[in-house]
């Protein structure tokens, strides 16, 4: 008997330590309990939301590859496979591509919105500026999903939750817009005229994009007011237009955060990156890819010859404007010139060589970090002045508000391209804003959606089907992780 | 000789069980008066004298030990009697008394014996009164096989025990899984040495070292509470002999290496002909005009592989005092790779030592200290990018020294000249780890022990990689074209565990056998890494290759680090009881407190229950000559899975959060949601039963052991489980959370089989056959269908699955339904476009499996899956006079593998098979045309899946022992010489490098990159003691 409590009291006096011991916090880590803390934490924040500006690339080249603008191109015909049905209009809820914009866009909401949630942590000076700079990425990113998949699920008040998934429903596509607008003015209530920082949003690329907005929903007397207030706060230009500037450097590293530019994304090579996580490139991934093939040369760099310039386009360009070739590269001219060499990747007729590059965002020569085709630093002008005098004219046209107002900014943009002036009006202006929207802004990402809206898509997108085509298919994934909550857009 | 840690104390509990043993075995009392009699016992393999063996009278009670060397003495012996002499691990033998007074009496080791007595965790058991499912491993058996890695030697050997190898590299790494896949995370067995947590990989362990393995597979293993849902591998070092003189062993082998197999491939004229061909169906011209001349080309593959060395040496000292044990041992370990020669190297220096002494007669003190240092040189040796997929996509028309393709045909960004690739690797890593344990035995009062054990490990890993300027042609993705770089980093890991037990032993009444264990268990694991990458190497060599000459500043200047510390807290308590040397039962009950569980559930119990009855103990039983010992046994228990990352219930911000100023280029740096947390986060649980019998007949020369299970883990942590892309789990540094959302089912029948005989008087003989069959059945995913993982191809959907009511990991994509011959096939199928094309005759036709007209994703469906219907092992062991011939083999069937090495691009070289494609009407039903323009036949279809059933001759070895009086003069005790071969054949019908190479991943596995092939090794090596 006397053994068992000595037995006992060993056990006892042996295994007496606390659960204290596994409460221990991660060494040197921050979490999200402890943050919003501080006027800096909201600064910090913030560049994690525009982080995800960097990989709406994909949105750029994707978009240019599902219009009449371009080939797919690369290596083959099965090279990045997704690009190359879009390019076919052959393109299904299973591509990896169309869900890599999903999630990159998505992304971009989810880090806006985590600034928004916590707005009414603490109170300081500046706050309502940083909310309203997140509200406007939280827009930017919206309307760009907007702009792919139509009805999208929504949550003004904060972070998107697992489980949201199975009960927020797509909102309809009236709905995202009324959201939108929503947020951009508030956003433009909040924000200074100019930016903080060169690059960083201000009111102007709010009312820019709130501008774009209302056109795309074509309330034109709103989109103008919002378009016309960034043209009348003189604070933007036509690059070239203005002292030493030469418009052939419009897409040069010299022409970058310009008086040209109302909103740009800014990239830069000096931080390397790789292919499993391109969305982490801080490099204009869109610049690598459209490069020309095994390029040895003067000016540019190589890349992997994708979004190939066509010849109708290149061809719908007049002799004396100089827009064609500030925006595409006719590469056989090119190597005839500078003794340049290249090689060519995919030959298919259909999505194949063209002989053109996308010039505006072709790799030049600069010292970026490896992989050297993902981390080229060519900003992408995502809202450039002369789209907002072409969109202002549009509106002023369409809403049938002021064609000679209307008429004169399209006259500045052609003007500046070495063009006359137009005596268009009515209809017969309206068309040619379509044309000069093509001429101006090929290569940028814009003509589909362009297309789409204007309810033309199909006579110049061969593949294209009504109204299958105006948006593009919800992931295949996704459409499962919603179990049943989200329905395929129609035709797919 | 089994010879534990803590032999000397458990010495007598042991013979207690023998005694037992023996004593059933003499059912009858028969009591003489006699004379005296003496005698010495001993080994009978090499006549090294057994001290403290059981000598008895048979019929009678009376015994006695033998003294250190080996003498005994008997009293009163009666005329004609027997006397019984047993040792444990030596077959008992019985020998007449004749009119002789002096007896030399030779005992044979037993090689089933051997594991008599089996180490369970925290105390040892009797192999008899075991009631669960336990496997031992000898040192024999480790050191016949002999691998570089000790895991291997697992391979084929024990039931249930399925291990597969990460590629033939030199240091790679083995997989092991006990009982088949239980969970989609990390499946990892927990490895225990000699009492303490060892968090290193296998490899880095001196084989040599190496006592014995136990592997518990069943609710045995629920002493280890939250880490043993895996299943728990037991090793336990050599060590010293009391009373025992210092005895040397020394032992060399030096091995070639070479490729077990190179891949049929293209010659550079049939490939330049094919090559031809496909363009033209494109409508394209050839790009290669040339075609006389062309030969045989390169042969890429045999200017890779080359014939490579390995070589070993160890040596160890060990022995003992009247209260004392030590051992001693070094080795060193050198191994090339057959890729690369020295670029590919591994490097393995050991020592350890082993102290064990009675410090008072009631306390005894036991230390074991080991250190390894590895050095590993490797090339990308799988994946995308590796020296054997850029061997075997590499053109066979591109002359060898071709080092910049600028010109050369275009072979993608990804393929380039591999043996520039292997020149321009340039990487070292170096690990070196102390482990070790301080254990202290007390014995405080009659039947009462308390153990206290610390145990360590501490590593400090060094890595240093070299990435040199180098131009592999235009738009390469291994393109250095602007700087050099190179990458430190020094990784510091540390743990301890530290273990307080308390045991109580007792027999009362005689029939009251009982084992009570309680204690506890503090385990901390506590670590850093710290990186430096620099640009700006002087003289772009690696000789330069460091942060103090580097010349990078800003962002080509980078540093970097990390720190974790993980902990758990475990108490526990065992009964073992055993009731008439018959009726066993053990319950065990485990506490576990751990960091790696959020707050909402700390704390996990894991109980466990097992029963056994030895029927032939029983008085009913019939008496048969035949069956010497049948035992029934059954285990039920609850255990838990704690491998996964930690802080998965906290949100940390380890996002990426990175912007661009606008004003000067610069990097910007903020703070972002790292990888969703999980709050609700806990372990997995497995629960086990287990059904089992041990028969042994025909005097113990058949042993027999069968296993039925039933494993279903619970609470299947899913880490990065795939969520909707609106949750934001896309932004860099971001990723999904782990949830515990699933559940596995494995069951399977296993069993051991083994057979010894001495068949004549020189002519020994054992067998070995084990055999497992595993059913894997996924019977739970919450909230979801499916989980998706693996890589096939670029840009498609992912290949493998887990599902319910299907194995985990199967892989999930198009039936193929033969080779669309002419048009109207093609006119009467549905249309395959939705796959990215239309279909044109000579392409692979896809079943319809949804019947709705169109082949698209809908039409996936289940391809094959890589687990194995059933696993088998068969070794055989002959001795005749002084030679000695072992043979090792082992099977897989029913698993399937994923051809995907082959690169989808228009220009690679091919693997000969596509010489049979379709060419025409009726020309072939299996290869598709070959053409440039774009197809559907090359998305995830059963055309890429294979049989990868294989049964491979592991190893072949012969050897030979010098006579005693032969080698005595030279100073020797024993001197073995022999040649041995591994890997020696594989018969598969599999196409690929290797069928036994695998990622291990659960979702995801069975999936060939081009997988680095195990090389064979024809080995010559020597054994000597002195």
């Amino acid at each position: 008997m006397k053994n068992i409590y000595l037995f006992l009291f060993v056990v006892f006096f042996a295994t007496s330590c606390s659960d204290d011991f596994v409460d221990v916090t991660p060494p040197f880590a921050i979490n999200s309990e402890t943050f919003f803390e501080s006027p800096e934490d909201y600064d910090l924040a913030l560049i994690g939301a525009y982080d995800l500006l960097s990989a709406t690339y994909v949105n750029v080249l994707m978009g240019e590859i599902a219009s009449d603008n371009v080939n797919a191109g690369g290596e083959s015909p099965t090279d990045v496979i997704g690009w190359q049905q879009i390019d076919r209009m052959i393109h299904t809820p299973v591509n990896s591509n169309i869900r890599d914009l999903w999630n990159f866009n998505f992304a971009g909401v989810q880090r806006a919105s985590w600034i928004i949630e916590n707005e009414g942590k603490i109170d300081f000076e500046g706050k309502d500026q940083i909310i309203a700079e997140a509200r406007f990425l939280r827009a930017y990113f919206n309307f760009e999903l907007l702009k792919w998949f139509g009805p999208i699920p929504i949550k003004p008040s904060g972070q998107f939750e697992l489980g949201d998934e199975l009960v927020i429903p797509r909102s309809p596509v009236e709905e995202v817009y009324d959201y939108i607008e929503s947020e951009l003015l508030i956003a433009i209530e909040n924000m200074a005229p100019t930016s903080l920082q060169t690059g960083r949003a201000n009111q102007m690329s709010a009312r820019a994009l709130l501008g774009k907005v209302y056109l795309y929903r074509e309330r034109f007397p709103q989109s103008a007011d919002q378009l016309n207030e960034v043209i009348n706060s003189g604070m933007f230009h036509l690059y070239g237009t203005r002292g030493d500037e030469r418009y052939e450097d419009l897409f040069e590293f010299i022409a970058e955060n310009s008086g040209e530019s109302v909103f740009e994304v800014q990239y830069t090579g000096a931080q390397g990156a790789g292919f499993d996580c391109l969305q982490c490139s801080k490099g204009n991934v869109m610049v690598g890819f459209s490069g020309v093939r095994g390029y040895v040369g003067p000016v540019f760099e190589s890349g992997f010859g994708f979004g190939l310039p066509r010849e109708s386009v290149f061809n719908a360009f007049s002799e004396d404007d100089l827009r064609r070739d500030v925006s595409i590269l006719n590469i056989e001219a090119w190597a005839a010139e500078t003794g340049a060499s290249f090689s060519i990747g995919n030959q298919d007729p259909v999505t194949g060589h063209t002989g053109f590059y996308n010039r505006k965002y072709i790799p030049r020569i600069n010292n970026n970090l490896p992989d050297a085709n993902l981390t080229q630093p060519n900003n992408y002008r995502a809202i450039r002045y002369a789209d907002v005098l072409l969109m202002a004219a549009e509106a002023l046209n369409r809403g049938g508000i002021d064609d000679e107002l209307a008429r004169s900014y399209v006259n500045e943009v052609r003007n500046r391209a070495g063009l006359d002036d137009t005596q268009a009006s009515g209809q017969d202006l309206f068309q040619l804003i379509i044309n000069e929207r093509r001429l101006e802004l090929v290569g940028e990402g814009h003509r589909f959606f362009d297309l789409v809206r204007w309810g033309i898509a199909e006579e110049f997108i061969e593949g294209f089907t009504a109204p299958k085509n105006n948006l593009f298919p919800m992931p295949f994934e996704e459409i499962g992780f919603s179990q049943g909550n989200w329905n395929q857009n129609p035709g797919y | 000789m089994k010879r534990g840690s803590n032999f000397g104390k458990n010495r007598l509990v042991m013979l207690r069980y023998l005694l037992f043993f023996i004593l059933w075995l003499v059912p009858m009392l028969i009591y003489a008066q006699g004379r005296e009699i003496s005698g010495v016992i001993l080994d009978g393999s090499n006549e090294d004298p057994l001290s403290f063996a059981n000598v008895l009278i048979k019929g009678s009670q009376t015994g006695t030990m033998t003294d250190l060397d080996g003498n005994f003495t008997f009293q009163n012996v009666p005329e004609d009697a027997v006397i019984v002499v047993s040792y444990i691990g030596y077959i008992t033998k019985e020998v007449q008394v004749t009119d002789d007074d002096y007896y030399t009496i030779l005992l044979m080791p037993d090689i089933q014996m051997l594991g008599d007595v089996v180490v369970i965790g925290y105390g040892r058991e009797s192999r008899r009164n075991v009631t669960g499912a336990v496997s031992q491993l000898s040192g024999e058996v480790i050191e016949s096989l002999d691998p570089p890695n000790v895991a291997q030697a697992l391979q084929g050997t024990i039931s249930g025990v399925h291990v597969t190898q990460q590629g033939g590299s030199p240091g790679s790494e083995s997989n092991i899984r006990i009982r088949g896949i239980s969970t989609n995370g990390n499946n990892a067995p927990l490895i225990i040495v000699d009492g303490f947590q060892f968090e290193g990989g296998l490899n880095s362990i001196n084989p040599q070292d190496i006592e014995s393995m136990t592997i518990l597979k069943d609710a045995q293993a629920a002493i280890y509470g939250a880490a043993a849902s895996n299943g728990v591998i037991l090793i336990t070092t050599k060590s010293g002999t009391r009373n025992q003189d210092a005895q040397f062993t020394y032992q060399t082998y030096f091995g070639i290496q070479e490729t077990s197999r190179k891949l049929p491939l293209l010659n550079a004229t049939e490939y330049a002909l094919l090559l031809n061909e496909s363009y033209a169906n494109a409508g394209l011209e050839s790009p290669i005009t040339q075609l006389t001349g062309l030969g045989k080309g390169t042969n890429w593959q045999d200017e890779v592989f080359t014939r490579a060395p390995v070589m070993s040496h160890n040596l160890s000292v060990r022995g003992g005092s009247e209260n004392t044990t030590y051992s001693v041992s070094g080795s060193i370990l050198d191994q090339e790779g057959i890729i690369g020669s020295d670029k590919s190297q591994f490097n393995r220096k050991t020592a350890s030592i082993a102290l064990e002494s009675d410090l008072r007669e009631n306390l005894n003190l036991n230390t074991r200290l080991f250190y390894f240092s590895t050095t590993n040189n490797s090339l990308n040796s799988f994946g995308l990018g590796s020296v054997l997929f850029n061997a075997l996509n590499m053109a066979p028309t591109i002359d060898k020294d071709v080092d910049d393709l600028t010109g050369e045909i275009n072979l993608g960004n990804e393929v380039v000249n591999p043996l520039t690739q292997i020149r321009n690797t340039y990487n070292e890593s170096t690990t070196n780890r102390l482990s070790g344990t301080f254990q202290l035995r007390y014995d405080y009062a009659p039947n009462l022990d308390i153990q206290a054990r610390m145990g360590f490990n501490t590593s400090l890993t060094q890595n240093r990689d070299f990435f040199p300027v180098f131009n592999y042609g235009p738009g390469k993705v291994f393109n250095r074209l602007e700087d050099n770089q190179v990458s430190l980093a020094k990784i510091n890991d540390n743990d301890y565990t530290f273990d307080i037990f308390n045991t109580y032993r007792n027999i009362i009444n005689d029939r009251h056998d009982i084992i009570f264990t309680v204690g506890m268990t503090v385990f901390q694991q506590e670590g850093s890494g710290l990186f430096g990458i620099s640009t700006g190497v002087p003289a772009n060599s690696f000789d330069f290759a460091d942060l103090s000459v580097a010349t990078g500043s800003g962002d080509n200047l980078n540093a970097n680090s990390y720190a974790y510390d993980v902990r758990r807290l475990s108490y526990f308590g065992r009964l073992q009881y055993v009731l008439d040397d018959r009726y066993l039962i053990t319950g065990i009950l485990r506490r576990d407190a751990s960091t790696r569980f959020g707050p909402n559930n700390r704390v996990g119990y894991f109980p466990a229950l097992s029963l056994g009855w030895v029927i032939s103990e029983e008085s009913w039983f019939p008496r048969l000559d035949y069956l010497d010992f049948f035992k029934f046994r059954g285990s039920y228990g609850v255990m838990g899975n704690d491998r996964i990352p930690d802080f998965l219930y906290l949100s940390l911000l380890t996002g990426q959060a990175t912007y661009v100023s606008g004003n000067d280029g610069s990097l910007i740096n903020g703070i972002a949601i790292g990888p969703l947390s999980n709050p609700n986060v806990k372990w997995e649980e497995s629960r086990k039963l287990d059904i089992g019998f041990d028969i042994r007949f025909l005097r113990n020369k058949f042993n027999l052991v069968i296993d039925y299970y039933i494993n279903d883990t619970e609470n299947l942590l899913i880490a990065g489980i795939p969520i909707s892309g609106i949750l934001g789990t896309a932004a860099p540094g971001s990723s999904s959370p782990t949830i515990n959302a699933g559940s596995v089912r494995n069951q399977g029948f296993e069993l051991e089989f083994t057979y010894q005989e001495r068949l004549a008087e020189n002519l020994n003989i054992n067998l070995g056959l084990n055999f497992s069959t595993i059913k894997n059945e996924v019977t739970a995913i919450e909230g979801r269908d499916v989980l998706e993982g693996g890589q096939f191809g670029v840009g498609q959907l992912a290949p493998s699955r887990m599902e319910v009511g299907q194995p985990i990991g199967y892989f999930f994509g198009y039936k193929t339904d033969g080779i669309f011959q002419n048009m109207a096939e093609v006119n009467a199928h549905a249309s395959q476009l939705p796959l990215g094309a239309n279909a044109q005759p000579g392409d692979i036709r896809y079943v319809d499996i949804n019947g709705d007209g169109v082949i698209d994703e809908n039409d996936r469906i289940y391809l094959g899956d890589p687990i194995p219907d059933f696993t088998f092992g068969f070794n055989l062991g002959l001795q005749r006079n002084n030679w000695d011939l072992s043979a090792y083999v082992f099977g897989s069937v029913g698993n399937d593998i994923v051809r995907n090495f082959e690169r989808d691009q228009a220009n690679v070289n091919k693997m000969s098979y596509r010489l049979d494609r379709w060419t025409g009407e009726g020309t072939s039903n299996n290869v598709p045309r070959a053409t440039v323009s774009p197809t559907t036949n090359n998305v995830f279809s059963d055309f890429f899946i294979e049989d990868g059933s294989f049964v491979r001759i592991q190893t072949i070895s012969l050897g030979y022992n010098f006579q005693n009086d032969l080698i005595s003069r030279i100073g020797l005790n024993q001197l073995r010489v022999y040649a041995k071969v591994d890997n020696v054949f594989t018969f598969t019908e599999y196409s690929g490098f290797d069928p036994t190479a695998s990622t291990g991943v659960p979702i995801g596995g069975g999936i060939d990159f081009g997988f680095y092939p195990i090389p064979r090794v024809y080995m010559l090596g020597l054994n000597a003691q002195f």
